[in-house]
Formats: C-alpha cells, sequence, structure tokens
C-alpha cells in the first residue's frame, strides 16, 4: 500500500516538474555576465558551485511598466540612461524612522547585480496573470478580515512584522526593503540556503526523494532539487493556507519550482516558476539576478528583539483608554 | 581494611570501562568526505534529558498541573563531569531563584533562540551539513542555524544568542570555539545560566558510523569558580526519510506574550 502511493507521488511530481520547466525553458535569460572566458567550478563531491554570500536585492520591478508593452529588455544605452539619473530613496515614509544609510535603505548607495531586465517577470507579459475568482475571494476576504482591525492583535500584522517568515526567505526568494543577504551552502546530497533576515535556513534534499506527506502543511514548503547540468532546479509544495507572495495571500496549492544558474564569479541567475490555480488564472516566471555581498552573514534575532509589536499593541490598547476616558 | 577493599573494587572497574572507551576513541577512524575531513553530515540528535537539567536528578512533577504527566521532569543521570555545576556562591544563588521562576524566565518557553550548547541537546534533530570553508548545523528548533567558519578566526563584533562559531579540525574531531554571546540564553529548564563572558569550546569526535561523541567546555568566570564540561553521544536520525521538519515556534507564543495586549470585544 504504502509502496504504491510512494510511487504513484514520485511520478506525479516529476511529470509536473518536467512541464513546469520546459515553459520556463521557453523564456529568454537576462543577457549573461561579459566574462566568456569563465567556468563554473565544482565542489569536492562535484555539484556545480553555487556556494558564497549573495543578495538578491533588485532596483527592477516585479511587474512591468504598462507603457513599456512588451518590451523585456533596454538596450544598454537605455540602461546607462537610467543609471546616470539620481535614484530615489526608498518610500518616505521610512525616513522618519531609520538612518537610510546605516540600514542600507538608501538606494543611492546600494550595490545590485545589473541587468536589463524591464520586471523582474519574465516574458512579454512582464506582468502577474489575472487573478482566478478564487484568487479574488481569498484576496478580498484576507482585506475584509485585517481593514479596522491592524492593530487588534498580533494576527492582524505581516508576517515578517510577527517574525514568522521574511519575503526573502520564500520560496520564491523576494527581495525585501532591506537586507536580502544570503548565504549558500553545499555537502553531499544537499544544497542549503541560509537567509539572513529572521534567520531561517532551507536545506534542500538532492536524492531523488518525494516531497513529504500531503498531510504536512509548512510556512516555507517541502523542497526537492535535482541538477540538470549546471543549473539546480528547485521544486517546493506541501505549503500551509497561511504563506502570502508579497502580500497575496496564496492558496496551499502554491507549487513553486526555482532555477539557480551561477552566470559569472559574482552573479546567480535565479528564475522562479509559480504555478498556483488557486491564485492565478496561469503559472508565470520571473528571474533576479543575484549578486555577491560582501562579507558573511550574521544573526538577525528578529523574534527576540521584537519591541515592535509589543509596542505597537500597547499604544493601541492606551489610545483607546484615552478615546474611552473623553467620552 | 575493609573500607579500603570496598572502594578498590569499584576503581578497578570504572579504570578498566574507561580504557575500553578510549581504545574505541583512538582506533575508530570516520569515513572522509571527498576534500579529505572526517564526514558528519547528517541529522542527529541527543536522547537525553540534559535539556531538562545537566545535572544528576530525579524525576519531578512539571510546573504546570494541568499537563499532568506529559508536562513532567524526566530523571536523569546527568551530564557534567564530576556532577556538579561550580558555581560561584552568588551565581548559585541566582540559578536557585531561575528555577523558581523558570516557567517565565526560561527563554525556551518564549521560542527565543537556545544558545551554545543547549541548541545541541534540545529534544530536536539537527543538521550538519559540511562544505570546506563553512560548517553549517541548521536546527530544527525555532529554525535556529549557526554557519561555523572554517577560515581564519572572525572576531564577533558584538554579541549574539547562538555566538560567533569558528572552526577547527583537530584528527578526527571538530573542535569549535564559540565566544561573543549575550547573557540571556540558558543552559537547560533547571535555571542553569551564564554571563556575556561565556566561552564554549565544543569538541564533535566520530566513535562510530551512527554515533558521535559531544563535548562542551563552558568557561565564564563571571559566573563559574573554574571551566567544567558537559559530554554526551550524538546519534545519527536512521529513519530512510528522515529530514528537518518545521518548528516555527514563534506563532505558538504569540498568545502567551501578546494575549494581554489583544484588543478584547467591547460589551
Amino acid at each position: 500500500m504504502n509502496h504504491k502511493l510512494c510511487t504513484l507521488i514520485t511520478v506525479t511530481a516529476s511529470l509536473f516538474l518536467g512541464s513546469v520547466a520546459v515553459s520556463a525553458q521557453a523564456l529568454k535569460p537576462a543577457p549573461a555576465a561579459k566574462t566568456s572566458t569563465w567556468t563554473v567550478g565544482h565542489t569536492p563531491d562535484g555539484q556545480p558551485d553555487l556556494q558564497g554570500t549573495w543578495t538578491n536585492a533588485t532596483l527592477i520591478p516585479l511587474e512591468r511598466n504598462k507603457t513599456l508593452g512588451a518590451k523585456e529588455f533596454y538596450t544598454e544605452q537605455e540602461k546607462a540612461e537610467m543609471d546616470a539619473k539620481p535614484r530615489k530613496p526608498v518610500g518616505s515614509a521610512l525616513v522618519q524612522h531609520y538612518d537610510l544609510a546605516q540600514f542600507g535603505l538608501d538606494r543611492t548607495q546600494g550595490k545590485f547585480a545589473q541587468n536589463l531586465r524591464t520586471s523582474l517577470i519574465m516574458g512579454p507579459e512582464g506582468r502577474m496573470p489575472p487573478f482566478t475568482a478564487a484568487g479574488q475571494k481569498r484576496i478580498a476576504d484576507e482585506r475584509a478580515r485585517v481593514k479596522g482591525h491592524e492593530f487588534d492583535g498580533p494576527e492582524y500584522r505581516n508576517l515578517g512584522e510577527r517574525c514568522i517568515v521574511n519575503n526573502a526567505a520564500g520560496p520564491p526568494m523576494m527581495p525585501s526593503g532591506y537586507n536580502n543577504d544570503l548565504e549558500i551552502v553545499q555537502g553531499p546530497g544537499y544544497v542549503a540556503i541560509t537567509q539572513e533576515m529572521i534567520h531561517d535556513t532551507r536545506i534542500i534534499r538532492l536524492d531523488g526523494s518525494p516531497h513529504i506527506s500531503p498531510e504536512i502543511r509548512t510556512w516555507r514548503g517541502d523542497s526537492r532539487g535535482h541538477w540538470e547540468g549546471n543549473t539546480l532546479v528547485v521544486d517546493t509544495t506541501n505549503f500551509n493556507d497561511k504563506v502570502s507572495f508579497n502580500r497575496i495571500p496564496v492558496s496551499r496549492d502554491m507549487h513553486v519550482v526555482e532555477r539557480f544558474t551561477r552566470t559569472g564569479p559574482d552573479t546567480i541567475s535565479y528564475q522562479f516558476t509559480m504555478d498556483d490555480p488557486q491564485t492565478w488564472e496561469k503559472p508565470w516566471a520571473a528571474e533576479i539576478v543575484m549578486g555577491t555581498a560582501p562579507g558573511q552573514i550574521y544573526e538577525y534575532a528578529c523574534h527576540e528583539a521584537n519591541h515592535s509589536m509589543e509596542n505597537l499593541l500597547s499604544s493601541a490598547r492606551n489610545l483607546e483608554k484615552e478615546a474611552a476616558a473623553k467620552k | 581494611m575493609k573500607q579500603s577493599k570496598t572502594t578498590a573494587v569499584p576503581r578497578l572497574v570504572a579504570i578498566a570501562i574507561f580504557s575500553v572507551v578510549v581504545c574505541q576513541a583512538q582506533t575508530y577512524r570516520a569515513p572522509r568526505t571527498a576534500d579529505g575531513k572526517p564526514n558528519l553530515n547528517g541529522i542527529w540528535q541527543a536522547m537525553n534529558t540534559a535539556n531538562w537539567d545537566l545535572q544528576p536528578h530525579a524525576a519531578e512533577a512539571g510546573p504546570i498541573a494541568a499537563l499532568g504527566a506529559i508536562g513532567s521532569v524526566p530523571a536523569g543521570l546527568g551530564v557534567v563531569e564530576g556532577g556538579t555545576i561550580p558555581y560561584l556562591p552568588a551565581a548559585l544563588a541566582k540559578k536557585k531563584e531561575n528555577y523558581a521562576k523558570r516557567l517565565t524566565l526560561d527563554p525556551e518557553v518564549k521560542c527565543y533562540m537556545p544558545g551554545v550548547p543547549r541548541a545541541t541537546y534540545m529534544p530536536f534533530p539537527f543538521q550538519i551539513i559540511q562544505s570546506q570553508n563553512k560548517i553549517l548545523i541548521a536546527y530544527e528548533y525555532a529554525s535556529t542555524e549557526r554557519l561555523i567558519n572554517m577560515g581564519k578566526p572572525i572576531v564577533p563584533p558584538d554579541s549574539s544568542w547562538m555566538g560567533m562559531s569558528n572552526g577547527r579540525w583537530e584528527g578526527e574531531t571538530l573542535v569549535v570555539d564559540v565566544t561573543g554571546f549575550n547573557e540571556d540564553t540558558w543552559f537547560d529548564r533547571a535555571g542553569d545560566f551564564h554571563s556575556e563572558s561565556l566561552h564554549v569550546v565544543e569538541r564533535y569526535t566520530p566513535v562510530s558510523a551512527e554515533v558521535l561523541n559531544y563535548e562542551a567546555t563552558i568557561e565564564d568566570p563571571k559566573v563559574f569558580s573554574r571551566p567544567w564540561k558537559i559530554s554526551m553521544p550524538l546519534y545519527r536520525r536512521a529513519e530512510k526519510n528522515m529530514q528537518l521538519s518545521e518548528f516555527k515556534c514563534v506563532e505558538f507564543v504569540e498568545e502567551l506574550m501578546y494575549g494581554h495586549l489583544r484588543k478584547q470585544s467591547s460589551k
């Protein structure tokens, strides 16, 4: 019984993986770095070497500006002209709270791996496909749940503020406002990705084993990887129904396929395909070029020092008391 | 005469057992990684009650009556060499106070990172992933991890929960020097504690394909009168489908930590 079930799961997973991989391959990758003589190194046990400290910070928007139409890449000249203009720091609201330079929020100082994409989302559309009816309903329900209750309790705050999971950890690993540093460590049979923010390590098994039981649902899913040439392909399922992508509440059926390809000494092409038929009308794919980050990963004790949560809730309760006293 | 006889016998037995263990430790040579280092890769777990209390202790009722037998404390023979932690007098008083207030003071209750060496003997598995320049230890508990630097030692820039780990090989043994701790972690649920001057030296030595011997020497002149040592075996989790599971306990402690700050529905 058990054996049959296992076989069935393996076959389904690999078929699915195959079909998604084809659609991702059909998309154009960002033009590779100009170091044509460079070839990828290997770890002692023979894996293409992705190791090091990386950042996936980017200035490229997830979705393409509609005025650009189907234009997927800027020309070198257009890019140079854009780079010559002064960059704006991130949202002005943050300026009141943070020393932007200290926290790496000042994008005029930031170091980013360069590429010519007009949007992270690949292909002529450059935007997320429309939401399904179920997806629209879920998004509307979540907004309605939170509206007017933003300061009622921790479950009304976003997952990052609660120090449960960070957007950057994913999968897919989406850059967030600041600190997009991560470290990749490879050992025999495994690739591990340690995210500095909130501190989180994803361990990717390369042994061809099937995903864990569909009864087990998690914040970060269950990742299985394999090498296709020099590309690490990672298949992730088993998400719980509380996960969000860029603040979009996705479904537990979300299936993410990521492709990591080292394209130079200082760059990794990181592509991911999002397939959640309960949320989007069709799968879509994006690419982020990750660059090397100087230095090392340090400890980020998010929950241990989450005074913000306590301050935010107690301030709200105090304001309510004051308001009640005035009545 | 009689007394000396009775003490001599157990001593002889003790010496005999000790020499057997030493022989085994010296003769076992671990399989090598592709770059020639002892291969510690795997998923490991301690199987003892050190997380309840490092020192020898009898079983007792837990601090929450509602949990009954589930919340009670299992006994343990102790993992401290010599049996007793050498506290300075004032520190011993603080340990006793910690124990009395453990339900509110133990950082484990709040899902805080457990520190070193406690992370090793929490009742959860952990995984070692060995590369050339870094050795990653990922702990299931609270998604905690350590990246052990195997290169030129790094001086910790600030204090932290898990400290700064600098590793080196001594024959079959991975030696990890850990400094740069804050004073917020405990060693166990019994209130055993340290200051920010804590210095831990860990030794991971494979003694068979399935067992690592783990030792940690603990030094903190503000709390202890001398360095002291714990040791225990770490067992390989042998299940064929074994992998670390997700234990993100932050969500599980929100009610405990913030429940009193929730908006109460108006009556």
